[in-house]
């Protein structure tokens, strides 16, 4: 255990994780939708992001488009790709109850991870960017370009969902769905087609975060795994559901993790983020931010 | 229970049958060399870990996806004790105290998050758990011996017969403990909160108890399954200890066969290991990717699972068919 030096390094470990934070915000904020309009925990959602990470890698070898130009077309392709995946497995499932939605994510998971081993190897790739080593210094706090434009795309991100549920009539229906969809039924919306959108949207988020993992970490195609914990780990600080406290939740946890890695040592960062997350699921399920149940009966 | 399922002496008889099989098998061959003592074994493991899985998630209704933490656990204190020399190879007080040792932490912990916590929070919360201990195993020190794991004196070894009678001593506790559980008021009990908690608590079973019982004893047999695995390897370490598929598998073979149905897991995991092994031998690069396949497919096809098909819950072919119609007492 060994404390700040100076207030230089506080900050410099506190920039790190919020910049961490974000890329675990965008992966919850998808989390968040598809749980709270179908009730599901998508655990494919780190893979999903891996495989938008090899999109990109292959990408960048193949063409001389830099990496962030991946977002124009990760994002379409992949609501296609999350529609595809609504309408053909989870539609059927999600009739037969919870359990095997939570499994036939899990399936899906290990199928994306073993099937890009098979394909693209199991080797670490790395996606260079010409912003790589460039970094912008305050004070003696360095921010690294490609942090930033991951930060700028995270706080996009949410901000773009957050109007889109709150601006849109598609938005209401979502959050009608989401609030009881015996209800919202009745009132004339479809469920399903409800269902499929949030899917679709949750996984391009999947996708973008896809898209700034693999700028900034070296990846294989089971790192994400790690990912779909700590998305998961976010949601439940922001409150399942919520789409703005998983952005938060995200940087809360990137936060705690950074400095628990600094103070502690790297290795139980991990053990850090678990333990906060078992305590805020006991004593405060509704997330840090949520209501509490008694407010939203 | 609304389907009963080994009913009347033909189901019995069956099963001795197979035990009979199962107990005079490794004489008849060469058990170090026999593909099929092997096989066995594996399985006998999978029957026991997805029966313990059952208790909790298919009778009760809530779903664990932390019996990895049980099974590293019983690996860890295993391994430990033996390192230390308080236990010896093979020895029934370690993988009985293995056992304590997970059943312990799952009142523990059971009584925390049960308390607390349902459905899909619990479900979290048990992964949580299992990976809490993933990190404090690599971080354990000389104790744990770190990410490179406990090596065991392997020149211990005698022969594959042990494992074999071990693992199938373990199934039949387990199976003995399903049964009891299952054929009493507590079977009611926990039936009766996995359909509707609220109205099982107002009719005055106490809920909680009896989650934290079916929790427990499924961890006791996951705790026994992950000693016999370290006395097995010789070697444990985080990665293998804390796997996740030692929560996934078993899962989806209990799902395979019908959770909350006694024969539903054992069925489930003599098939899902046949065909692991199966694919295994035939295109053994593209196995994980078939056993992948094969979820999806069990998820989206047989959500209720085999037995529910054959008991007459679903109508189905397999219903049609005298083996099932025996085993299932002609229901």
């Amino acid at each position: 255990m060994h404390w700040f030096s100076s207030l230089t390094t506080f900050f410099q470990v506190l920039v790190n994780g919020v910049f961490l934070g974000c890329m675990y915000g965008v992966a919850a904020i998808g989390l968040s939708l598809i749980f709270g309009c179908m009730q599901i925990i998508f655990i494919a959602q780190g893979a999903v992001m891996i495989l938008a990470a090899y999109c990109i890698f292959w990408m960048v070898t193949f063409t001389p488009l830099s990496a962030f130009w991946g977002f124009l077309f990760i994002i379409p392709v992949f609501v296609g790709f999350g529609f595809a995946m609504y309408t053909g497995l989870f539609q059927r499932v999600a009739k037969t109850g919870k359990n095997p939605s939570l499994l036939l994510a899990f399936g899906l998971m290990v199928l994306l991870e073993h099937v890009m081993a098979f394909v693209f190897s199991s080797d670490y790739r790395t996606v260079q960017t010409k912003y790589a080593s460039t970094a912008l210094g305050i004070k003696g706090v360095t921010f690294s370009v490609n942090r930033i434009i991951v930060a700028v795309v995270a706080v996009a991100a949410t901000a773009l969902v957050f109007l889109f549920l709150k601006k849109t009539i598609l938005g209401k229906a979502v959050r009608a769905v989401s609030e009881d969809m015996d209800a919202a039924a009745l009132l004339g919306i479809r469920p399903e087609w409800v269902s499929a959108v949030t899917f679709s949207i949750g996984i391009s988020l999947a996708g973008v975060a896809g898209v700034a993992t693999s700028v900034i970490f070296p990846f294989d195609p089971y790192f994400g795994f790690i990912f779909s914990l700590k998305a998961l780990i976010a949601v439940a600080f922001g409150g399942l559901g919520s789409v703005g406290g998983a952005l938060l939740g995200g940087v809360i946890l990137g936060v705690l993790e950074s400095m628990s890695a600094y103070t502690i040592g790297g290795g139980w960062a991990d053990a850090v983020a678990y333990a906060a997350f078992l305590i805020v699921l006991v004593f405060r399920p509704e997330g840090l931010l949520g209501r509490s149940s008694a407010e939203k009966a | 229970m609304a389907v009963k399922l080994v009913s009347g002496k033909t189901g019995w008889a069956i099963g001795l049958i197979f035990l009979a099989f199962f107990v005079i098998y490794p004489f008849l061959v060469d058990a170090e060399k026999s593909y099929l003592v092997y096989f066995l074994y594996t399985t006998f493991i999978y029957v026991a870990l997805a029966q313990g899985w059952n208790l909790a998630g298919g009778y009760t209704g809530q779903v664990s996806l932390g019996q990895h933490a049980f099974f590293g656990a019983g690996c860890y204190v295993t391994a430990i004790l033996w390192k230390v020399k308080a236990i010896g190879y093979l020895d029934p007080v370690g993988m009985i105290l293995s056992g304590i040792c997970a059943t312990v932490l799952a009142i523990l912990v059971g009584l925390l998050l049960l308390s607390k916590l349902r459905g899909d929070y619990f479900a979290l919360g048990t992964l949580g758990l299992g990976e809490i201990l993933h990190v404090v195993a690599i971080n354990g020190g000389h104790v744990t011996e770190g990410p490179m794991g406990i090596s065991l004196p392997s020149y211990a070894y005698v022969s594959m017969v042990y494992y074999y009678f071990i693992a199938l001593a373990i199934v039949l506790v387990t199976l003995a403990l399903v049964l009891l559980m299952t054929r009493s008021s507590t079977g009611l009990a926990l039936v009766a909160i996995r359909e509707n908690e609220v109205a099982a608590a107002a009719n005055g079973v106490a809920v909680l108890k009896y989650k934290v019982i079916a929790f427990a004893a499924g961890a006791f047999v996951t705790g026994l399954c992950g000693s016999l695995n370290a006395y097995y390897t010789f070697h444990v370490d985080s990665a293998g200890a804390f796997d996740l598929d030692w929560v996934i598998i078993p899962i989806l073979m209990t799902i395979l066969g019908g959770a909350g149905t006694f024969l539903g897991p054992i069925l489930g995991a003599f098939i899902l290991s046949g065909i692991f092994e199966l694919a295994n031998v035939l295109m053994p690069q593209l196995h994980p990717i078939f056993s992948a396949a094969f979820i999806v497919l069990v998820t989206l096809f047989l959500p209720d699972g085999l037995m529910r098909y054959v008991t007459g819950r679903k109508e189905g072919i397999l219903r049609k068919l005298p083996f099932f119609r025996a085993i299932s007492g002609g229901a």
